[in-house]
């Protein structure tokens, strides 16, 4: 709640920006690599994952700032409805937390027919409630995490946690496990991860974006798990990285492949990427990713356009906005509000793939 | 209300003059506006019944009737079962209802005679205005933050030592529960049967109180054996109108249920209803199986309505046949 509060400020920004008229003063700010074209008068329309939403308000509302004659207006709707309203080409561009699957692509005619990039990422957090144990205290090992989710392990003082937390007192409280309750990108890399590390969870549980939990109630969004943890004792819950740092929640150290016990942070994200030189819509996964400092808990967020764009103008802009959120420019916006910065093998491979957007035969995207 | 319909129809006389006929063709007119609406209705009602059925196709055709009755919800192996989320609805709009209707029916029945303490009744008044207006998901947010930590800590534990040896009352106490959204719901369906059942016990002709005073009867006995009796049908009404409202409410529920689907006696375990499932899984469901699904759960909703409804009016005649009214 928090976020969206913090988000809400730039919207406040735009009205102010508004009333003082500013001049189109078309300015490409050098930054490392990247030369920001000036983009053409548009009014884009994006919608899709709620998770961006933070992020793409404060970087739309600088990039209108830049150039005044491209607004931008994204509706987070959720990944699913932004896919949906993409394939009714109702929309300029899609945000989802997960690349499309086949038969989504083939709804838009085919895998070939639409571009994806990841814009940003994110970390998920697993944050309780536990009096006396204070911020990155608890230490939690893959086994312990899939134990707590799969109902195997229902107390706080049970042996398996108790030996891994060998300087903590646990109570002998019963483990209150909170998920969440509506479909989202969040569940999605979190038993993403859990089907990575425990073979049991992948074949009783899988993967998805809902799943069929075993334990623990559900709660519909970050906020509400985040409020049941802080008011339940006892409660353990998945949370993204952002509301875990902006409401100051307690989350516990995860041992990560290297046997590294790491605080999720935005850094240890970036880490993690980057341990993945080559990421392609159909093979993305970071999750329990090498490295000593990986968040082994992490995943991309995905924008989403058609390769060939009806409309020059509006496909143009699209693409010089999307260019720029991948710049440094744009992505200092995303570090700002806790998500982790894009590496730059990544941001380069963005670049490549957005150069393969055309109009009538021409590629939109002009830089060098 | 219904003993109007078979009233003989009063006509106009034979047309004479110019402006008799006016008023005729004025008559028709009305007649054709108002078949005209009732048919409309209808209509509505099945546009909006095949607006359902249609996208629910592939999820009917795949799960057949077996839906109604699976206790899966599998997103990832797609399989699914609505039982769970039928029994969490029927439930938690029972506690409701179970909880509602009597402080209800009292509130009303005092804000309806006139008596003493005047002085409080239109405070009340204007109390049940403002919960009518209280937005549900402001109700959801008091509820979540303030009454399921109340709910687990005081309420749970102290039913469980009054009423420890019936099932419905074991531990473990989650403050979010069957019985906290059921709590939830009697709050949200108050100021309608209140309002209601208030204007229905007003309109209990004076002189039949007065008759049934005279004749030696108590205020009591009066209320008993003539005013509710009279008022019978109209507080029915009140309370199918709550009940349809409790049924269908959302996302106060999903904020207080906690949103598991299981089938437990144990009325502090975690539920989940057939409207939240819906709020929860339509922003992320992509595709015709699952959207289907969703549009079947919400076809099962109104079914569900219709049918208490039904069972509502069925259970009206039985008790207003005898009397001959």
């Amino acid at each position: 709640m928090k976020r969206a509060i913090l988000a809400m400020v730039p919207a406040v920004g735009i009205l102010l920006a508004a009333c003082g008229s500013t001049s189109n003063t078309p300015a490409s700010s050098p930054a490392a690599g990247f030369t920001i074209p000036t983009p053409p008068a548009a009014n884009l329309i994006g919608a899709g994952s709620t998770f961006d939403y933070p992020f793409f308000n404060a970087a739309f509302y600088a990039y209108n700032q830049k150039f005044s004659d491209v607004t931008v207006n994204y509706q987070s709707i959720g990944s699913g409805g932004g896919i949906q309203q993409l394939t009714k080409k109702t929309v300029d561009f899609g945000a989802s937390d997960v690349p499309l699957k086949t038969s989504e692509a083939d709804a838009m005619g085919g895998a070939d027919a639409v571009v994806q990039i990841p814009v940003t990422l994110g970390a998920v957090s697993l944050a309780y409630n536990l009096q006396g144990v204070g911020n990155g205290q608890l230490k939690l090992t893959p086994d312990l995490i899939a134990g707590i989710f799969l109902g195997s392990i229902t107390t706080w003082n049970d042996p398996a946690i108790t030996a891994v937390n060998s300087g903590l007192s646990l109570p002998s409280q019963p483990i209150n496990v909170v998920h969440r309750s509506d479909a989202s990108g969040t569940t999605y890399i979190f038993t993403d991860y859990l089907s990575n590390v425990s073979p049991e969870w992948k074949t009783k549980i899988g993967v998805g974006k809902s799943v069929s939990w075993k334990t623990g109630g559900g709660q519909k969004g970050n906020e509400a798990v985040a409020a049941y943890i802080k008011q339940t004792p006892g409660a353990i819950g998945y949370v993204e990285l952002a509301y875990v740092v902006q409401t100051n929640m307690t989350q516990a150290r995860l041992k990560n492949a290297d046997g590294n016990f790491v605080l999720p942070s935005a850094a240890g994200a970036t880490a993690a990427a980057a341990a993945k030189p080559n990421v392609t819509p159909t093979d993305f996964s970071i999750v329990n990713a090498p490295g000593k400092d990986s968040a082994p808990i992490a995943g991309y967020s995905w924008a989403m356009l058609y390769k060939d764009q009806t409309d020059k103008t509006k496909g143009q802009a699209t693409v010089d906005l999307l260019y720029w959120l991948i710049s440094p420019d744009g992505q200092q916006y995303a570090a700002n509000l806790n998500y982790a910065k894009l590496p730059d093998n990544i941001a380069k491979a963005d670049v490549a793939t957005l150069k393969t957007v055309t109009s009538g035969g021409t590629a939109l995207l002009t830089v060098s | 209300m219904s003993q109007a319909t078979a009233e003989p129809r009063v006509r106009p006389p034979l047309v004479t003059t110019g402006r008799q006929r006016r008023w005729l063709h004025g008559d028709q007119l009305f007649r054709g506006l108002a078949v005209a609406s009732g048919v409309l209705l209808l209509l509505v009602s099945a546009i909006f019944l095949l607006a359902l059925f249609i996208p629910a196709l592939p999820s009917i055709t795949r799960f057949g009737l077996p839906f109604l009755w699976g206790r899966d919800w599998d997103a990832v192996h797609l399989r699914f079962g609505a039982l769970p989320f039928i029994y969490g609805t029927v439930v938690t709009s029972a506690i409701g209802m179970l909880i509602a209707f009597p402080v209800g029916l009292g509130a009303a029945l005092f804000l309806a005679e006139e008596s003493r303490l005047n002085w409080i009744r239109a405070p009340l008044s204007f109390a049940v205005e403002l919960l009518a207006g209280i937005p549900s998901v402001v109700i959801g947010l008091w509820a979540l933050f303030i009454l399921t930590p109340i709910m687990r800590d005081d309420v749970e534990p102290f039913l469980n030592h009054l009423f420890g040896f019936l099932p419905f009352f074991q531990p473990p106490f989650s403050g979010t529960s069957f019985l906290t959204a059921g709590i939830v719901l009697a709050i949200m369906v108050l100021p309608i049967l209140i309002a209601l059942s208030r204007d229905v016990i007003r309109a209990v002709p004076r002189s039949l109180q007065e008759a049934s005073l005279a004749l030696g009867a108590t205020r009591a006995e009066t209320t008993w054996s003539v005013v509710l009796p009279y008022a019978r049908v109209g507080i029915t009404g009140a309370v199918l109108l709550a009940l349809g409202r409790a049924l269908g409410e959302t996302i106060a529920v999903t904020m207080v249920i906690g949103n598991t689907p299981q089938i437990t006696s144990r009325l502090f375990a975690q539920g989940y209803t057939l409207a939240s499932v819906i709020a929860n899984e339509f922003t992320e469901a992509v595709g015709p199986i699952l959207q289907g699904v969703l549009f079947e759960i919400g076809l099962v909703l109104v079914l569900i309505t219709i049918v208490v409804n039904v069972i509502a009016r069925l259970m009206v005649w039985q008790f207003t046949k005898p009397e001959g009214r």
